[in-house]
């Protein structure tokens, strides 16, 4: 590995310090003079026409400065997904209907948060209650009660950009009812190869919602000033620019006329990227009653009324050869989108985007559904949509290795991907080590000698021991709004630089990573770095941090902005130090020499104070921009999968060591590995952070998370009943870090932080079985399925 | 969610909080650590129009051996009953249970007489106000429906403390201070196995847990408490049961105490298994039969997450664990 | 109603009027502007409202602040010394225990507590003393790390 300054280096956060000592502002801390509360009337029941909304009272109450209903914002809508084909379908109040519990109402902004709650308690709602459906697989049956009746257009960001390729509105699949989107994609002739098959198996797996669990619960502040005619908001989310452009189409404002304000993010993976009604609302409260307005979610309202992971039913029929070589697999997936369409046309082409990198399968058919239900939205969450179908197809490989008498391992070593394959779509892997992971995995959990070891009668008293492996792959980055990320890096007459970037650390670690790229291509200490980041009004655009895009597409924006920077203060130096060819000088800590004469030196502060008085008045401002996919145009056709997807996939294979009480259906996670293709470990205590992160997520999700839900109503709306893992659920870990050197990437990087939430439920499903010689075919695999497979009771 | 506004009395004296409770006929209640009342006030499940402290009261945080009996004031807190080397070494099994509530940071505020005293709980019941009102009041919430059983007038909210089913294999007694005087109750009858109503105090007696009573136990004795959790904290017992054996030459049970929680709106005594062990000699096949008819002892309800054939099951697998630790078979 | 308490907070002394329906919490971030005890669940349930109360680990949040009258509370404020980060800061920084950081002022405090009473822990003490606060970020294992490295 080349060795850098502090590419790789395990460089302690640079907001770690803001952190540890309670100093780092997030949203939920910000507090204006003469800021008012908000609080929002909420839908107790999932399925209801409004007839009648009377807020008399509320307004009178002393201390409330504003009611608002859907009455006030009928005109407004707004989604994650807008498009022709997938217009948007939320409002920030309900106008007509309420489509699940929790679905707003009314909000009322007021001198506190009590005065705030006891006007909710004063408005009257008559409602006329709808029959509901709660499941997908009834809702998508002819005669099922419609979701949604409505009719309007949708415009997606690609026609404001004046990308008109797509064509109008497409029609509905009507034979489907509730029917939110519908994806199809196939290739090779599945037909034949199934005929051609020695085995085929089909089988059918379910996976439950799933919460997000941030820790900061959601919160927005906004602040309108009148005479500037110019909104201020401060939101925990993940991507500052997005969230704008939403403001302002739902706000019909300019959008710079609305400045998102950085706080910290108390994390987000993946549940603060939609524009929320609670945000909107605050911003429109401020603008009617010209007072700061805060809202802050109660944990209750974020289980219930932000988003969750989709609940996802998936069959797959798979055929393959003797010797274990897929030939074909058919896979169809329902997903459970709940009241509103969210993210369920996105996830049901994740679903096929974030998996079909792994294995090369020459016959192809995926068909996806994300249907209307009266259950709570669902939306983007760490992974979207590759742990689900990750789970189900490797599941399913492990069952037919047990049919074939094959070993696991074999198989997937047959069947990945391999640097330099091109997928049907288009993408290259231009960097793919999927079998170096899927090999350092096994070695680490010491597979041939525990399978083998598992099946002796030492394995066969109350507590039975099994191994699993399972395979992922994720995105790193894509062409979504607003398409790029692009930095400034200003130098200061000290020598020192400030960052300018939108990217916002939601956790992940990227101010450090960030800083690191800087610091390594300008030659100046991680203590010269300063970030200014997320902030609209003084940052370029960015993506956001959300489809793993950070590290490649804003990390290139930050290399070539601080090669840039670089490049001005080389040509500073040159002149003052004679020499025409810059590739004779060398910059390091905050020095530029020449290579040829390394005694002849000259300080970053000469060489900018320099530029300053000799170049009139240059300063030195580098630029650096990226496009999320640069081979792309626009981002893929979600309904057909047509398009480029991603400039690099970051891989990943992991494996789990469980322990299985057979007395009482309790799973123990003994040991989880984790063996990363991340392209090149930017930070390698920040790439094991990820790792853990995801692990224990994923693990959580496999063995005890689960939004529990009857007829609509979310049973375990907190972290009491909401069993997501405590320390002492934590298993021994360990990563391996396979680097590959993404050619795109900068310093070779790639995705890490989201991939490998999904390859841990597999394995997990694949130890229990490999434990206890039965398969749990539904997550969570809680105690009571584990006995029940077991047949005790 | 914040709390709604109510008046807050310090009370100097058992009398004094006695009188106040009072006199706001029945709109008070006793604040003790108050991590559990918190969040039921936050919920709404409750609305005091005062709530009474006893922090000032130091008589209540004694933990003293006289007489053959040990006694533990009822605001002392479940850290205290960790820390005393008087529990540690007289009744083990209790230190361990009040190791295995709530959290690390719940357990230096909550008390023991809180826990006592706990509410019975219900997935359908503890929720907040919003939540509720999805759904017509329930029983316990003073509507007139039982949404686990759907029946009228009915509820079978489930006993969940971990402190109470060691207390009484112990023989504990509480002592209550009421209107109409002191009284001394063993602790069994506390429970009303009413889920709606499940102690004296809940069911409007206006009187105050001031102090626990547990004859010492002999030398002979051997107990312990398993709890069965789906999470190793932050979670309340699917099941918890508290085993006490008499043992002579360390295995012929003389005595025996089997107390179960979480699997009725009271603490349950396993009788039959009780019968089962007595004056046989403690040995896996013993320990089996027993365990199995102490899962037909009991009559769960699906007021958790899980099913009622599942806490069946488990009730005996944990019992025979319980049954082997304090028989000193395993560790 | 109102009732006038008395805080020593961080070691220094705070008379305060307040409601008597407030939680420590509240008077911490409202009334003291000490914002780095944070509100995660304001049940109980996840440790982000920690601080020491006569230096043992409480949930701000299911305590109400009449009831901390008289007693000395530390916040993740009161930690760093003159401008001296506390070895603990220095050392979750130091080993990635931090990332989104919104468990961090808690998991540090029941860290200093933890170390006070034993200062030699086992993992599995720290894994104990840590169950009551829940980290969504880290999976625990560079916190648990990060404690054991304080470990001599």
């Amino acid at each position: 590995m080349t060795d850098y300054n502090f590419i790789g280096k395990r460089i302690p956060r640079v907001d770690g310090l803001a952190k540890a000592t309670g100093k780092a502002t997030y949203t939920v801390d910000v507090k204006l003079p003469g800021m008012l509360y908000g609080k929002i009337l909420r839908s107790p029941y999932p399925h209801a026409r409004l007839l009648k909304i009377d807020t008399t009272a509320a307004q009178q109450l002393p201390g409330v400065r504003a009611v608002i209903t859907g009455e006030d914002v009928r005109q407004v809508r707004y989604a994650f997904v807008d498009t022709p084909r997938y217009p948007a379908d939320e409002q920030p109040l309900a106008v007509d209907k309420v489509r699940y519990i929790g679905d707003e109402v009314a909000a009322v902004a007021a001198e506190s948060e009590a005065i705030a709650e006891k006007a909710l308690s004063l408005i009257k709602v008559e409602y006329e209650i709808l029959p509901p459906v709660f499941h997908p697989e009834e809702a998508m049956q002819e005669g099922a009660p419609v979701i949604h009746d409505e009719q309007f257009e949708g415009t997606s960001f690609w026609e404001e950009w004046g990308v008109t390729e797509q064509k109008k509105a497409v029609k509905q699949n009507s034979a489907v009812n509730n029917l939110s989107g519908h994806t199809l994609i196939s290739f090779g002739d599945i037909e034949q190869a199934f005929r051609e098959s020695d085995y085929c198996r089909e089988d059918r797996f379910e996976l439950k919602a799933t919460a997000h669990c941030q820790m900061e619960p959601h919160a927005a502040v906004a602040s309108y000033d009148p005479l500037a005619g110019k909104l201020h908001v401060w939101l925990s989310t993940m991507g500052i620019f997005l969230k704008r452009y939403f403001l302002s189409r739902a706000l019909n404002m300019p959008a710079s006329k609305i400045r998102v304000h950085h706080t910290f993010v108390g994390g987000a993976f993946g549940g603060k990227i939609d524009l929320f009604p609670y945000e909107f609302c605050a911003a429109y409260l401020s603008m009617k009653t010209g007072r700061p307005v805060k809202i802050e979610l109660d944990r209750e309202e974020v289980f219930m009324t932000t988003r969750q992971r989709h609940p996802i039913i998936v069959k797959i029929k798979t055929g393959v050869k003797k010797d274990g070589t897929i030939l074909a697999q058919d896979i169809k997936v329902i997903a459970d989108n709940g009241g509103y369409r969210g993210s369920g046309p996105v996830v049901i082409f994740l679903c096929h985007g974030f998996s079909f990198p792994v294995y090369n399968v020459p016959n192809y058919r995926y068909e996806g559904f994300s249907i209307y239900t009266n259950n709570g939205i669902r939306g983007p969450q760490r992974g979207h949509g590759a742990p689900q179908i990750r789970f189900a197809i490797d599941s399913q490989l492990d069952l037919i290795a047990r049919d074939l008498g094959l070993d696991l391992l074999e198989i997937m070593r047959k069947n990945v991907r391999k640097k330099g394959d091109v997928l049907p779509n288009g993408d290259q892997l231009n960097s793919c080590g999927l079998t170096e992971c899927l090999l350092g995995a096994a070695e680490a959990i010491n597979w041939q000698k525990k399978r083998k070891q598992f099946r002796t009668m030492e394995n066969a008293g109350r507590y039975r021991r099994g191994v699993g492996i399972s395979l992922c792959s994720m995105f790193s980055g894509a062409m979504y709004y607003p398409f790029a990320s692009a930095a400034v890096v200003k130098l200061h007459d000290d020598g020192s630089a400030t960052l300018f970037t939108g990217a916002q650390d939601i956790g992940q670690g990227s101010y450090t990573t960030l800083s690191q790229i800087l610091a390594e291509e300008l030659g100046i200490g991680i203590e010269d770095v300063h970030v200014v980041a997320g902030d609209t009004e003084l940052c370029p655009i960015d993506l956001g941090s959300f489809l793993s895009c950070t590290a490649l597409v804003t990390g290139n924006a930050v290399k070539k902005a601080a090669a840039d920077a670089k490049r001005q203060l080389l040509e500073s130096a040159a002149e003052l130090l004679g020499v025409e060819d810059l590739t004779r000088l060398k910059a390091q800590q905050k020095t530029i020499f020449l290579e040829d004469n390394p005694e002849k030196t000259l300080s970053f502060s000469q060489a900018i104070q320099a530029s300053v008085l000799k170049r009139n008045g240059n300063p030195i401002i580098g630029h650096g921009s990226y496009k999320g996919y640069p081979r792309a145009e626009r981002y893929p056709s979600l309904a057909k999968g047509k398009g480029l997807f991603t400039g690099a996939y970051g891989f990943a294979a992991q494996a789990a060591e469980v322990e299985v009480d057979t007395f009482t259906g309790k799973v123990k996670l003994l040991k989880v590995v984790t063996f990363h293709d991340c392209g090149y470990p930017l930070n390698k205590t920040i790439v094991e952070g990820q790792i853990h992160g995801c692990t224990s997520m994923g693990a959580g999700q496999a063995l005890s998370e689960e939004v529990y839900l009857e007829k609509g109503q979310l049973f375990n709306p907190s972290f009491l009943s909401y069993r997501l893992p405590i320390s002492l659920d934590t298993p021994e870990s360990i990563e391996g870090i396979v680097a590959t050197i993404e050619p795109s990437g900068p310093f070779g990087a790639k995705e890490v932080g989201e991939g490998c939430v999904a390859g841990i439920l597999g394995a997990i499903a694949n130890a229990v079985h490999d434990a206890v010689g039965v398969r749990i075919y539904s997550l969570p695999i809680t105690p009571e399925k584990v006995l029940r497979a077991l047949g005790r009771i | 969610m914040r709390l709604l506004e109510f008046d807050y009395f310090e009370a100097e004296n058992l009398e004094d909080a006695v009188a106040h409770l009072k006199k706001y006929n029945g709109s008070c209640q006793i604040i003790a650590g108050g991590t559990d009342l918190l969040t039921a006030l936050k919920q709404r499940l409750y609305t005091p129009a005062c709530l009474v402290s006893l922090d000032n009261i130091p008589s209540l945080k004694n933990i003293k051996e006289e007489n053959g009996a040990i006694f533990i004031g009822a605001m002392c807190t479940l850290e205290d009953i960790i820390n005393s080397e008087l529990v540690a070494k007289k009744l083990p099994a209790l230190k361990q249970a009040a190791w295995e509530v709530g959290s690390p940071l719940l357990r230096s505020l909550a008390t023991i007489g809180g826990n006592i005293c706990l509410n019975t709980r219900c997935r359908f019941y503890n929720q907040s106000s919003f939540w509720r009102s999805s759904r017509e009041k329930c029983f316990k919430a003073g509507g007139s429906i039982c949404h686990v059983t759907n029946k009228q007038e009915s509820c079978v909210a489930t006993f969940s403390a971990d402190m109470p089913p060691v207390l009484i294999a112990y023989g504990a007694s509480v002592r209550l201070i009421g209107p109409k005087g002191t009284r001394l109750l063993p602790l069994r009858q506390f429970y009303t196995d009413n889920g709606r109503f499940p102690n004296e105090i809940l069911t409007g007696s206006g009187e105050i847990l001031t102090e626990i009573e547990i004859p010492t136990p002999s030398s002979q004795t051997n107990s312990t408490y398993c709890k069965f959790r789906l999470r190793n904290s932050i979670d309340f017992p699917l099941l918890g049961i508290a085993v006490l054996l008499i043992l002579d030459k360390g295995k012929f049970c003389k005595d025996a105490r089997i107390i179960i929680t979480g699997a009725g709106s009271a603490p349950i005594e396993a009788v039959e298994a009780r019968e089962k062990l007595l004056q046989q000699e403690l040995e896996p096949q013993l320990i089996d039969a027993a365990a199995q008819i102490a899962a037909s002892e009991i009559h769960p309800m699906r007021s958790s997450f899980v099913s009622p054939r599942y806490k069946r099951e488990i009730a005996g697998v944990v019992l025979a664990e319980a049954l082997e630790k304090a028989g000193g078979i395993r560790e | 109603m109102k009732k006038k308490i008395r805080l020593i907070v961080n070691g220094e002394e705070k008379v305060l009027t307040i409601d008597v329906q407030q939680t420590l919490l509240e008077v911490l971030r409202e009334d003291l502007g000490l914002t780095g005890t944070k509100k995660g669940c304001n049940q109980g349930e996840c440790g982000a409202c920690t601080v020491l109360l006569e230096g043992k680990p409480v949930s701000s949040c299911s305590l109400l602040a009449v009831k901390a009258d008289g007693k000395a509370v530390t916040t993740i404020e009161g930690l760093a010394k003159g401008g001296q980060l506390h070895p603990i800061q220095q050392a979750f920084n130091e080993k990635g225990a931090i990332q989104c950081g919104f468990c961090s002022p808690g998991m540090i405090l029941v860290t200093k507590s933890l170390l006070e009473q034993n200062p030699n822990p086992t993992t599995a003490e720290i894994k104990e003393a840590i169950a009551g606060n829940i980290c969504r970020c880290t999976g625990y294992v560079q916190i648990i790390e990060a404690i054991r490295s304080l470990v001599p």
